[in-house]
């Protein structure tokens, strides 16, 4: 932050403002980026003149059928995976608690996996096992995080963590390796990307997210006050308990519900609470609604760079994600003091 | 220090020294005076146990597959007086890929137990570090041809070093004990691992298949010339260990404690570093990252051995048992499919880890 130490607390509150309203202009360039881009014959030229309403049914077919629900789900996974992100990280208390590292990402993955093989089809119930192996791995972590000592090493949460879901995509890869019907079902699916997904996919997930979203504007004013402490939040007459329950419950719907379209994608949840905290302070509720447009700036920009870099194929989006992510949690790691959150 | 109490003392010409519990003592009288040498009970009874049972687990890796060869068939047939079928099959089918299971294992174990012992930390394993995925990323360039094609050894042993630099430098401010460091080495791992996974993204598919075997580790595609080097690098490497074994023993301690038990910290931490980057360069180079042997090798090694010493020859053993136990599962489980030996290893190791992690805190090594 640069905001300077002796600041007084008027220009402090003017500068969420303004980072809000330039994130926001930044968030519709980007998506304006993502409907011109693209591999294939249709390049911005074409595209920004359909845009401006030219006739080109080629070009109308590839911007609106392809590329724009391709847009729209980068913004939706964006949001999830950010405010996921940040509510996991209020309730463990620990910066590092990221969906993708902790395993929670990995249990959807390989629910849907096991899901697969015992005979489901992809097409209709992948969203509530994704929603529900998310919702156990997220309950095994934090267990494991209330275990003797564990809990009290931010660091050693986040080992545990990607030990967790190493083992599960470990189990994800044996089970595709065993059926090859699953393997061919999801194999697009599992590395994570955004291509090829289609509107009725984000219409299936939609529900789920708002129930979230109403649920953590409701619990948003509990959740900071839990973040002075238990007692504090106890003595203003919130129960801890109830609000920890909810926010797993809202992370693993969340996720779940990003992994169901985009596959397992980490590090998405680390970096947007990062730069959003940096943006708001130590606030929870100013800084999810700084995750809102943080994510989907995060995952458009990453899956804009995923379809160029290697036109005509594309990157799996984890890539990007991971070669943003990792320097981040580097960094967090060899801070002299980690913020206790 | 019970090891060196009998050392330093000598055994005299009557031998007053009064007999250490739990070793062995041969004294004899050389030309220069008394000799005499010990050797730990329970290390004897480990090392020979571990390589009884790698004899074992290798002739029923040579017996089981696709083809069954009963196992007398299998000694018959490795000493050349069986039928062609059975001999073709056990010498030119099965034989070089038990070598390369047990040269890698023992590989990746050995690299394991030097880091760990080096690092002063029990996660500290090359695998875990990011070192694994580093030599990775550098083979599978060299094979898919970024540029500059060298030999997948060579590339290998370059990203190993690549990573083990970063990992260390990165972790220069804190030291290596404690997790920062180990978390420090998972970041540098992952953005190996999304490397490896960018240049196979760019390449036509054919290349990325043949590339593909590095990714996750497994013992099918050796390319030739990497195991030789391999088998002569770790027969270097495991001489080496055994000669450093003492100085290993006493890194374990503080470095003051170290030093002044006449240990030259620095140098032999360099050494028991490169030594270990080495290892593990070389073994990826033959199977891929299968780093998680090198936690599971070490870890039998300890549980089974005392902890006067530092168990290297136990653990290099145990790794290469580890690894061949779980190539003859991924090749006989689920047959005809075969599952690749790294996740053999880690659907096995993974529990394992956590194990360790969620115990209450105790010293490493």
């Amino acid at each position: 932050m640069t905001v300077p130490r002796f600041a007084t607390t008027s220009v402090r509150r003017a500068t969420p403002r303004t980072l809000m309203i330039l994130l926001l202009t930044a968030l519709m360039a980007v998506s304006l980026v993502s409907l011109l881009i693209g591999a294939g014959s249709v390049g911005p030229g074409r595209a920004l003149a359909l845009l401006s309403g030219a006739q080109d049914s080629e070009a109308r077919f590839i911007v609106w059928e392809l590329r724009a629900p391709r847009t729209l789900i980068g913004i939706a996974v964006g949001m999830a995976l950010g405010v996921a992100g940040a509510l996991l990280q209020a309730v463990a208390r620990n910066p590092l608690a990221e969906p993708g590292l902790l395993g929670v990402s990995a249990g959807a993955a390989f629910a849907v996996a096991l899901a697969l093989v015992l005979g489901a089809s992809a097409a209709t119930l992948r969203i509530p096992v994704a929603q529900l192996g998310a919702l156990v791995g997220c309950v095994c972590v934090l267990s494991v995080a209330r275990f003797r000592g564990v809990g009290n090493d931010p660091i050693r949460l986040v080992l545990a963590g990607a030990a967790f879901s190493g083992l599960l995509a470990s189990l994800t890869s044996l089970i595709l390796l065993y059926d090859q019907r699953a393997a061919d079902e999801i194999r697009f699916w599992v590395i994570g990307s955004l291509a090829g997904r289609r509107l009725d996919d984000l219409f299936a997930v939609l529900p789920s997210m708002l129930i979230a979203s109403v649920v953590v504007a409701l619990i948003a004013r509990p959740l900071a006050a839990l973040a002075l402490g238990e007692r504090v939040a106890s003595g203003l007459g919130h129960h801890p308990k109830l609000i920890r329950w909810l926010v797993v419950a809202c992370v693993a719907l969340l996720v779940g519900a990003a992994t169901a379209i985009a596959g397992p994608i980490a590090f998405v949840g680390l970096v947007v609470p990062f730069v959003a905290r940096a943006f708001a302070g130590p606030d929870i509720r100013r800084t999810l609604w700084f995750c809102l447009p943080i994510g989907p700036l995060m995952v458009l920009a990453a899956d804009i760079i995923s379809r160029v870099v290697v036109a005509p194929s594309e990157l799996p989006l984890g890539v990007l994600t991971a070669l943003c992510g990792a320097p981040v949690l580097i960094a967090v790691v060899r801070a002299r003091r980690l913020p206790m959150l | 220090m019970p090891a060196f109490y009998g050392i330093l003392s000598g055994g005299g010409e009557n031998d007053s020294v009064p007999p250490l519990q739990g070793y062995w003592r041969f004294a004899w009288q050389g030309r220069h005076g008394a000799n005499s040498l010990m050797f730990e009970q329970r290390a004897v009874v480990v090392n020979l146990g571990l390589f009884g049972a790698l004899l074992l687990a290798s002739v029923i890796y040579l017996s089981l597959g696709s083809v069954k060869v009963a196992p007398m068939a299998v000694l018959q047939a490795l000493f050349g007086n069986a039928d062609m079928m059975a001999s073709f099959v056990v010498q030119e089918l099965r034989l070089p890929r038990l070598a390369a299971a047990v040269s890698t294992g023992a590989a990746f174990a050995l690299a394991g137990i030097l880091m760990q012992t080096l690092a002063r930390n029990r996660l500290a394993t090359p695998g875990i570090i990011g070192i694994d995925n580093g030599a990775t990323a550098f083979a599978v360039a060299s094979i898919v041809g970024v540029g500059f094609s060298i030999a997948p050894p060579a590339m290998a042993l370059a990203g190993a070093t690549t990573a083990a630099v970063l990992t260390f430098g990165l972790a220069a401010g804190s030291g290596t004990q404690g997790y920062r460091f180990i978390v420090a080495g998972i970041g540098v791992g992952a953005v190996f691992g999304a490397v490896t996974q960018l240049m196979l993204a760019r390449v036509a598919i054919d290349t990325a298949n043949a590339a593909y075997p590095w990714t996750v580790g497994s013992l099918n595609a050796r390319p030739s010339g990497a195991l030789q080097l391999l088998m002569f690098g770790l027969a270097l490497g495991l001489a080496t260990a055994m000669a450093l074994a003492r100085s290993l023993t006493l890194l374990r301690f503080k470095d003051a404690t170290a030093s002044g038990l006449g240990v030259n910290v620095r140098r032999r931490r360099l050494e028991v570093l490169l030594l270990s980057v080495a290892l593990t360069g070389l073994a990826v180079a033959v199977a891929g990252p299968v780093g998680m042997v090198g936690l599971i090798g070490p870890e039998i090694a300890r549980s089974l051995s005392s902890s006067r010493s530092v168990p290297v020859l136990a653990a290099t053993l145990a790794g290469a048992l580890v690894m061949v136990l779980a190539d003859l599962a991924g090749r006989t489980l689920l047959a005809p499919i075969e599952i690749p030996v790294g996740i053999v290893t880690a659907v096995v190791g993974g529990p394992w880890l956590l194990w360790i992690l969620m115990r209450p805190q105790r010293s490493f090594t």
